[in-house]
């Protein structure tokens, strides 16, 4: 017990010198471990808006925080004041448009981070020490590189994708979902906590734009097998051919870069990679 | 005490009211007309039941024509059991603990196993009646004679248990909405030749497969187009894809033992849905089009486009801090949409636009004239009414609370017109729409003074608003004689879709 205590107390003590504002040194992973699953059906302690244009991302991009141009009031118009609340958030000069769902450690996040600079990247994870640890993790490397500036367009959310992407993106908003090694839920009746399936498909439809790319990537040949299934069986998706798949730089990063990847690779473990196009949205 | 009635559907000249598992028909004059039983199995008595409690978890199924084959059902004990599933299970109504085998048998909670009708509708041309019956999982459709009379035309057992049906604009086509998020189509009339259009697709469920597997993919490239031994060996890779995915197919469709009937999977929530409507509307080529919305317990309110494209989200109306649990289309202004749940505000929406219009504060409404210490409400009815007057009327009622909210549309807004006291008779359940612009409410008189219990009440408006009470007490009383607990729980289930949890 008192063992125990200790080293909760450790972690806690860790995690709390890690908010100071001069830590350069990273986390180390060991004091921010968690359960391997959440369970995504149950209710968390969750903080998500209640709509998109109600996200404060200030506080995520801070180098992105559009200059205050005195905002057009919301327009008081007649009968209806308090309309959806117009909560003020500080706007960011650009959207969101890469999401890597169930980010983990956030390898693939700070991999990608130099290579779309030009581009917000967000990690969403459901395990709260594993948000922390990225989150201090991405708050260092901001503060190491703070003269070039690099890893502010990279930040992380805890957030269950799977109940709540409408919550963060609009129609559209991405070109790009990461999911990467996501868990395989092995037992037949735990298929249904997978993270691709058609039903959910249709949502990251919604959120990923005309032309946008899911990228999946797994070393369990059945899960492989099933999300291949799940995409292909939905009509606003279609496979991206082996060769565009292989000229995309993003693959080769999904490959080597996430924390499941490389213990894969140590484990000289197949990894299988499967690219889905957002096709155009059909007539109605 | 006898369960009240707790669901209305007027359909033409003729009331239908559920009663527990009964269905009764009333004229408009609230004269019994005839009454639906269910067929309940007539050997099942409590010390059989506390013999096995495993066995006493079953709901004998009469017989059925298209059900699954299975003698026994999965009835929701089961369910829970099965759970890591549920899409977002209540966390007050399930008192059971987890774990399959019971070693010794139990004492068993009857009232969680019982039939219940939660969900009653009627075709726009009175043909029909479709009601569903909650742990047995099961859609029943009925043909109308147009007199009162039901004759049961099919019973069919779904995956999961339906919490809310709507029909598709043309009649023919069940939506259900289910506990675990998932919307079906089935035909209202079941036959041997599909009655859905070919074009509709039907989505692989999150837990099973559809029987069919879908059309494999073709590597995009061959041997000779690849020349690097990286894209060598992704396009192994792609193949051995191709062949795993057919496997997940085959060994999914094996494993999963699916009604035999035709149901098509059309979209789905990862949270429990609680309520469906489809609403008409106009497509891009200016041809009548329908969309189907849907409410989940995580304040997300869908609207999804309708058959053959429900895989295609159209947007999500969002605003809504609590669970949302009821919905409506508002009649005659079909671009408009209603929606209520567990927060102090009823929502008012151009659905198409995913605007919102205006908010309408029913716990004001509620705390100004019948309980000035209320901190909540949950909206467990809402029904939107066209008045011969011409006046579109939207009636709220709220969990336990003894009142109707009436909202009038006035161009885009929700004006409030009235709130009726219930406090001298009960608790309302439900409300519909009688000839003459007048209101039938049913009432739990548990819940009220039993000296004036009635268990319908005739609101006759006679000012703008203002409204004559006439008690409707010489109806058929219930057979079946529930405690209060086993009562409470069957027919107040709403306040339970609020979170409470404060675990990570
Ligand atoms: C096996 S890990 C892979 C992590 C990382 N992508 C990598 O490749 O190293 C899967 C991650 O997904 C997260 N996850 C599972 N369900 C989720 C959900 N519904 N929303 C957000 N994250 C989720 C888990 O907590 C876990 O960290």
């Amino acid at each position: 017990m008192a063992a125990k205590k200790n080293k909760k107390q450790k972690r806690e003590d860790y995690r709390a010198a890690m908010k100071q504002d001069d830590v350069l040194t990273m986390p180390r992973k060991k004091f921010y471990r968690q359960r391997a699953h959440a369970n995504p059906f149950s209710d968390h302690q969750l903080v998500y808006p209640p709509h998109p244009d109600q996200m404060d991302w200030s506080t995520l991009y801070p180098a992105y925080v559009a200059q205050e141009e005195s905002q057009p009031e919301a327009t008081p118009s007649s009968t209806t004041e308090d309309l959806s609340a117009p909560v003020k958030v500080k706007k960011l000069t650009q959207d969101v448009e890469v999401a890597d769902i169930g980010c983990g450690f956030g390898g693939l996040l700070i991999a990608l981070a130099p290579v779309m600079p030009q581009t917000l990247v967000l990690g969403l994870e459901i395990r709260v020490s594993v948000t922390q640890f990225v989150e201090d993790r991405i708050k260092v490397l901001r503060r190491q590189n703070e003269e070039s500036k690099a890893y502010q367009n990279v930040s992380v959310l805890r957030a269950n994708t799977m109940k709540f992407l409408p919550n963060f993106f609009r129609q559209g908003q991405l070109s790009k979902i990461f999911i990467c090694f996501p868990d395989p839920h092995f037992k037949a009746r735990k298929h249904k906590q997978r993270i691709v399936s058609t039903t959910l498909n249709s949502e990251y439809a919604y959120a990923v734009r005309p032309g946008g790319v899911v990228y999946t990537i797994t070393d369990v040949p059945d899960l492989h097998g099933w999300m291949v299934q799940h995409f292909e069986a939905h009509p606003m998706f279609e496979r991206v051919g082996v060769e565009e798949q292989e000229g995309d730089p993003c693959v080769e990063i999904m490959r080597n870069a996430t924390e499941e990847g490389k213990k894969v690779e140590r484990n000289k473990g197949e990894k299988f990679v499967a690219l889905f196009r957002r096709l155009e949205d059909p007539v109605f | 005490m006898i369960v009240p009635y707790h669901l209305l559907q007027a359909s033409g000249s003729v009331i239908f009211a559920a009663q527990e598992v009964d269905i009764l028909s009333f004229n408009t004059s609230m004269e019994h007309l005839s009454t639906w039983k269910y067929p309940v199995k007539a050997t099942e008595t409590p010390s059989e039941l506390a013999a096995d409690a495993e066995a006493s978890a079953t709901v004998e199924a009469p017989p059925t024509p298209e059900g699954p084959p299975t003698k026994r059902r999965r009835t929701e004990n089961d369910e829970k059991e099965a759970q890591a599933g549920d899409a977002g299970t209540p966390n007050s109504t399930n008192g059971q603990k987890k774990g399959r085998f019971h070693n010794k048998p139990q004492p068993v909670n009857l009232s969680n196993e019982k039939p219940f009708i939660n969900c009653l509708l009627a075709t726009a041309n009175g043909s029909h009646v479709i009601a569903a019956t909650g742990s047995d999982k099961t859609i029943w459709v009925f043909e109308h004679d147009g007199s009162g009379n039901l004759k049961q035309l099919s019973q069919r057992a779904m995956p999961k248990r339906p919490c809310s049906l709507t029909l598709t604009t043309d009649q023919k086509t069940i939506l259900s909405a289910d506990k675990f998020g998932d919307v079906y189509a089935l035909p209202l009339l079941p036959s041997a030749e599909p009655t859905l259009p070919p074009t509709v697709q039907s989505l692989p469920s999150r837990s099973a497969t559809p029987a069919s597997a879908p059309i494999p993919f073709k590597p995009q490239a061959n041997d000779k187009t690849v020349h690097t031994k990286r894209n060598l060996k992704a396009l192994e890779n792609q193949k051995i894809s191709m062949e795993l995915s057919l496997k997940a197919a085959a060994e999914k469709s094996a494993e999963e033992s699916q009604p035999a009937f035709e149901h098509t999977l059309l979209l789905g929530h990862v949270s429990m849905l609680t309520a469906i409507t489809v609403a008409p509307g106009i497509g891009a080529t200016g041809e009548k089009r329908e969309w189907i919305i849907t409410a989940d317990r995580d304040e997300h309110v869908r609207v999804s486009r309708g058959i053959p494209q429900a895989y295609f989200i159209e947007g999500f109306c969002l605003g809504h801090e609590d669970f949302v649990s009821r919905l409506c289309v508002v009649p005659g202004r079909e671009e408009l949409l209603v929606s209520g749940g567990g927060d102090d505000d009823v929502f008012l929406w151009r659905w198409k636009e995913k605007q919102l219009l205006g908010r309408a504060n029913i716990l004001e409404e509620i705390k100004n004239t019948i309980e000035p210490e209320l901190t909540k409400v949950a909206v467990s009815r809402l029904k939107g009414l066209s008045l011969a007057s011409g006046e579109t009327v939207v009636a709220v009622i709220c969990e336990k609370i003894p009142a109707v909210v009436l909202f009038t549309l006035v161009e885009d807004t929700l004006k409030h017109t009235a709130t009726y006291s219930l406090k001298e008779q009960g608790v309302p359940l439900d409300v519909e729409l009688l000839p003459n612009d007048n209101l039938l409410v049913s009432i739990d008189t548990t819940e009220g003074k039993p000296d004036a219990a009635a268990p319908f009440l005739v609101l006759t408006r006679n000012g703008p608003d203002s409204w004559d009470q006439k008690p409707v007490v010489d109806v058929p009383a219930g057979e079946t004689e529930l405690n209060g607990e086993e009562m409470q729980k069957l027919l107040y289930t709403t306040e339970s879709l609020r979170k409470m949890s404060d675990f990570d």
